[in-house]
């Protein structure tokens, strides 16, 4: 037993050797969490602020540009100019000048002053979709306020009782990520994707390469024994998994502010299941690939394919189609995505993940089982 | 840890018949249909550097892997320092050493790390290794070259860093597949004379080669063809006992030529080339110089210079290998 755990150790050490004198490993390891990070966090957030916006203003009194005044100073929409007519905003919309434009047709103050509801139109560019929809919730809920804002400041100029004029208007509130900030909501979601497309490729290369470089005879005639190479070859991962799970939850807690509110046991414990059951992806590919070339791109196509589109993080799983959604349950990452975000969205604990930890459960050893049998069988 | 536990205690090693450090009986592996080595029967004494010889898909790699116990054969058997390849296996690879063309070493590793590796690998302790790695680095001359990585190194070097890696744990038998292919014959010679160091400490080689000069340095030699021992013995046994033929060495000038023409003649019983001449095989026929003159004539190198020579492992080889393809091919 002690002799199998030094063998271990020597294989596990030349293993970490290697990845420190190989700059594209290392590149993958620790610098591509990091450029993911900061590019879905930064350049591709969900966010969505500055849309151009035209305005018409055919009322022209002090309620219209009063009004007005909230959108030109809210961050979220940016005035890009003011029309004249309608066909000027078809324009502008087909020019991709503005994606929102907002109109306020005559009799606006007249409506507001008898005490109606005044009309706004807003025109929203639907091509794009994710904003399109976010600026229509932006809109409506910038005009609910302001219309009561409007209402307001018109009662207290007229001396009226404002509880006799106002109606409520509809409130849009988002759960869970009020601020509806998409690192809170993305970067517990990039923490999966990260550590699987990590795991599951290097697991997959490292032993096809000794394949390829001629040392696994040598080490097939050395006293090394099958599970020992796999369990040396494996560690580095793993460990390595481990402390890219912990800089990535750092970074987001530190650096965006991403709130961790629940377990944090129940993450480590979802992580641990999570590295092992991407491990075992990472052994299944090895096991089937006749060269690195190979395992790379099987690498490649398991783990980015899945960790985007089929672990919920890009796309909610429920929109997709069943088809997909059935392929979706093959891969860990929509058992994880869920504990992630549960995890730091939702403040749950153990008990509350405790469905979606039982299913990593059962995969990871379903699949390491898996992966150990092909494993012994490719060799013997 | 279920992964890693032992499931054989090592037996202490079987004592072995004194003097015999391999004993081969009826060994044979077939992967299908084919027989890749046919019931091979032999033994090689201790301390022996006993060369394997055999063209390219003989058979030699699959014996090899079966006395090191990487591969179980499909009937026969194999001791090795009296240990069962098939039952004992594992006993086997701790006590053996290994080291084929490739090298296998690690190129992004120095060469201490590659040392230490190996050294870990074989759990060799502190002490052990500290004097085992101060041996090698002597032995190869790698003295200051220790933090190089090994990619740097010539060829003769990691041949000699392989080397010293696959006799860290002091073994007393090493198996050598084909370990100069590819090495300048100044490196080869330098790694021979390691071998004759190895081997007067006591250590058995075996050793395979397609060099027939290197053959030459073998205690005994085995020629392997499709999978069956077609001749056993000392160097000087077999050019003695197989070889009564008579083989001349011819200078011509356009050689391509005059052995594509010899080839086809009825009185030349082998033609190759050996280095830049050719040797060329008339049998034992009595008059075989005059035999050779004609034939020469005949193929258009009237009065090239030929000269009878002693035979070399090499004719021996090749003489072996043709006699057996004409045996097999009447069959």
């Amino acid at each position: 037993m002690r002799a199998a755990l030094r063998r271990v150790i020597a294989i596990t050490r030349k293993e970490f050797i290697h990845i420190r004198r190989d700059p594209r490993t290392l590149m993958s390891v620790l610098l591509m969490p990091v450029i993911q990070l900061l590019l879905f966090s930064y350049a591709i957030s969900f966010d969505v602020g500055n849309v151009p916006t035209v305005i018409l203003d055919q009322d022209r009194t002090t309620a219209s540009r009063e009004y007005l005044a909230a959108f030109e100073h809210s961050e979220f929409f940016r005035v890009v100019d003011h029309i004249e007519s309608d066909t000027e905003a078809d324009n502008a919309f087909d020019t991709s000048q503005a994606k929102v434009a907002l109109i306020i047709r005559p009799g606006f103050a007249d409506a507001i002053a008898e005490g109606h509801k005044a009309e706004v139109a807003i025109l929203i560019d639907g091509s794009e979709p994710n904003s399109a929809q976010l600026g229509r919730a932006y809109a409506v809920a910038l005009s609910s306020t302001e219309d009561r804002h409007v209402l307001v400041s018109w009662a207290e100029n007229q001396g009226l009782d404002m509880s006799a004029v106002g109606g409520l208007s509809p409130q849009i509130r988002t759960w869970y990520n009020p601020d509806r900030r998409s690192a809170d909501f993305l970067i517990p979601g990039l923490m999966v994707v990260i550590i699987m497309i990590v795991t599951i490729q290097q697991t997959a290369v490292s032993l096809v390469k000794e394949r390829d470089q001629g040392t696994f005879e040598q080490l097939t005639v050395s006293p090394i024994r099958r599970a020992e190479l796999m369990v040396g070859k494996v560690l580095p991962w793993v460990l390595l998994a481990f402390v890219e799970t912990a800089v990535i939850v750092a970074v987001g807690v530190l650096l965006f502010g991403v709130p961790l509110r629940g377990s944090v046991l129940a993450l480590a414990l979802g992580s641990v299941l999570f590295v092992f059951s991407s491990l075992a992806i990472g052994l299944l590919i090895s096991v089937r690939a006749s060269s690195v070339e190979v395992a790379n791109m099987a690498g490649l196509l398991i783990s980015f394919l899945p960790g985007f589109m089929l672990s919920g993080f890009a796309f909610p799983l429920e929109s997709i189609p069943p088809a997909l959604q059935f392929i979706s349950y093959l891969f860990p990452g929509r058992y994880m995505m869920v504990i992630a975000r549960s995890v730091f969205l939702k403040g749950a604990d153990v008990a509350t993940v405790l469905p979606q930890l039982i299913a990593l459960g059962l995969y990871t050893l379903v699949s390491l089982t898996i992966a150990s049998l092909a494993y012994s069988r490719r060799l013997s | 840890m279920a992964l890693i536990t032992r499931k054989h205690i090592l037996k202490p090693p079987a004592p072995a018949a004194p003097g015999v450090a391999i004993s081969v009986q009826s060994l044979t592996k077939r992967f299908g249909d084919f027989t890749a080595v046919g019931g091979v029967s032999f033994e090689v004494g201790t301390g022996e550097i006993f060369g394997f010889l055999g063209p390219n898909g003989s058979g030699k790699t699959t014996t090899i892997r079966m006395l090191c116990g990487t591969i179980a054969p499909s009937s026969g058997g194999a001791r090795v320092l009296g240990l069962d390849v098939a039952a004992e296996a594992e006993a086997v690879r701790a006590r053996i050493g290994y080291m084929s063309q490739k090298f296998s070493l690690f190129e992004d590793l120095t060469v201490d790390e590659n040392l230490r590796f190996y050294g870990g690998v074989y759990g060799l302790d502190g002490s052990r290794f500290t004097a085992r790695r101060a041996h090698i680095l002597k032995m190869a001359d790698l003295i200051g070259r220790e933090n190089e990585l090994t990619e740097n190194l010539s060829v003769g070097w990691k041949q000699r860093l392989a080397l010293g890696c696959a006799t860290i744990h002091e073994p007393e038998l090493v198996f050598l597949d084909e370990p100069t292919s590819g090495v300048d014959p100044l490196a080869r010679k330098d790694f021979w004379e390691l071998l004759y160091e190895l081997a007067a400490s006591g250590v058995t080689l075996f050793v395979t080669t397609h060099y027939m000069d290197e053959a030459a340095n073998c205690s005994r030699l085995a020629f392997i063809y499709r999978g069956d021992i077609v001749a056993i013995g000392t160097p000087d046994e077999l050019r003695s006992r197989e070889m009564r033929d008579r083989i001349f060495e011819v200078e011509v000038a356009d050689t391509e030529a005059v052995l594509a023409a010899l080839e086809n003649d009825a009185d030349v019983r082998e033609v190759y080339m050996s280095g830049a001449l050719l040797h060329v095989n008339m049998g034992e026929a009595d008059g075989a110089a005059a035999l050779l003159d004609v034939a020469l004539a005949r193929a258009g190198a009237a009065g090239a210079h030929a000269s009878r020579v002693e035979p070399s492992i090499e004719d021996v080889f090749v003489h072996l290998v043709t006699r057996e393809q004409r045996e097999r091919s009447v069959i």
